[in-house]
């Protein structure tokens, strides 16, 4: 199963209310077959910009780094839950890939198949 | 003046002309056959030229005489070509040279099969060792798919047991209010420089 990366922006809200959001998500995503490997807090932040979500301004947000292990389907219902959470600034779902191999990047030292070609 | 052989005959007339014709077309000239004969030649009657009857006779006599040497030198030398023609092929000397021919042919083609039978032993040679060389390279380059193989299974152990390993790690339904208070405990903070040997330089820090 790939990997993938939640990065999540909720709203700045009370610690408690924070800890619901981020169990009502993990549970999302465990109820779709997911397998949460960590969850990470990067802390309340100011937002690098105002965002509008929800019929509310929002200046700060909490940011959340959840990444998990799961089924391609399951992403676009994944997403549409989360865009649908009222506190829930913004969900983006990433590739968490880190056994891409870069064997064949030019100028390594990689042998040609083809002998006759070079002289 | 000259025989006339014309155009209108089959070809085998032209190539068949004896050897004073000459090949010209016999045409009428301006008027056709049934056209009169013009005024000042009407009553002319076509005399052939005067013959003195003394020179007739010398000149037959030495003409014959003179065709009779000609013909004869002729054919003398054509029996010349013949004969040397037939000497060439059964004479004296044919059976030797045919003899000597043969003799060169056989040695020729004996020296022949000698270096093919020579070329065939080196070409054998050289196969079986291109065949010896193209064996052990096949069984090298099975040897090293093996080992690819082998290092591939061994990196996949390491994976799995690299995964077994994390997920004892991972949040489960229990471990779920437990490492949501943890995370919320301890903000983590990605934004620092770092400068080429890896050692942090920078921290900006979170507000």
């Amino acid at each position: 199963m790939p990997r993938y990366e939640l990065a999540l922006i909720v709203k700045a809200m009370q610690r408690p209310e924070t800890a619901a959001t981020l169990r009502r998500t993990v549970e999302t995503l465990m109820e779709r077959g997911a397998i949460v490997r960590g969850l990470e807090n990067l802390g309340e932040r100011l937002l690098p910009y105002n965002i509008s979500k929800h019929n509310e301004r929002h200046a700060r947000g909490g940011y959340f780094l959840l990444d998990f292990h799961a089924a391609p389907a399951i992403i676009p219902g994944l997403l549409n839950h989360l865009h649908r959470d009222v506190d829930v600034i913004r969900p983006t779902v990433l590739k968490n890939d880190t056994e891409s191999s870069h064997e064949h990047c030019c100028g390594t030292s990689a042998p040609m198949l083809d002998d006759t070609v070079r002289n | 003046m000259f025989q006339v052989i014309s155009r209108t005959g089959t070809p085998v007339t032209r190539l068949l002309a004896s050897r004073g014709a000459v090949l010209v077309e016999a045409v009428r000239g301006r008027k056709s056959r049934n056209d009169p004969k013009a005024k000042s030649k009407e009553g002319r009657i076509k005399v052939p030229p005067p013959i003195d009857p003394v020179e007739m006779v010398v000149l037959k006599e030495r003409f014959t005489e003179y065709e009779l040497i000609m013909r004869a030198l002729r054919l003398e030398f054509k029996e010349e070509m013949l004969r040397k023609r037939y000497e060439a092929e059964v004479g004296s000397q044919a059976e030797e040279r045919a003899k000597q021919e043969a003799e060169e042919h056989r040695a020729l083609m004996a020296w022949n099969d000698a270096e093919n039978l020579r070329m065939r032993k080196v070409r054998e040679l050289r196969i079986q060792n291109e065949l010896e060389a193209a064996e052990l390279k096949k069984s090298e380059e099975a040897i090293q798919a093996e080992q690819l193989l082998q290092e591939l299974i061994r990196a996949k152990e390491r994976e799995i047991l690299q995964l077994q390993e994390d997920a004892k790690n991972f949040i489960t339904l229990e471990n779920l209010d437990q490492r949501i208070e943890e995370a919320l405990d301890n903000p983590q903070n990605y934004n620092f420089a770092i400068d080429k040997d890896g050692r942090v330089v920078k921290r900006t820090v979170l507000e």
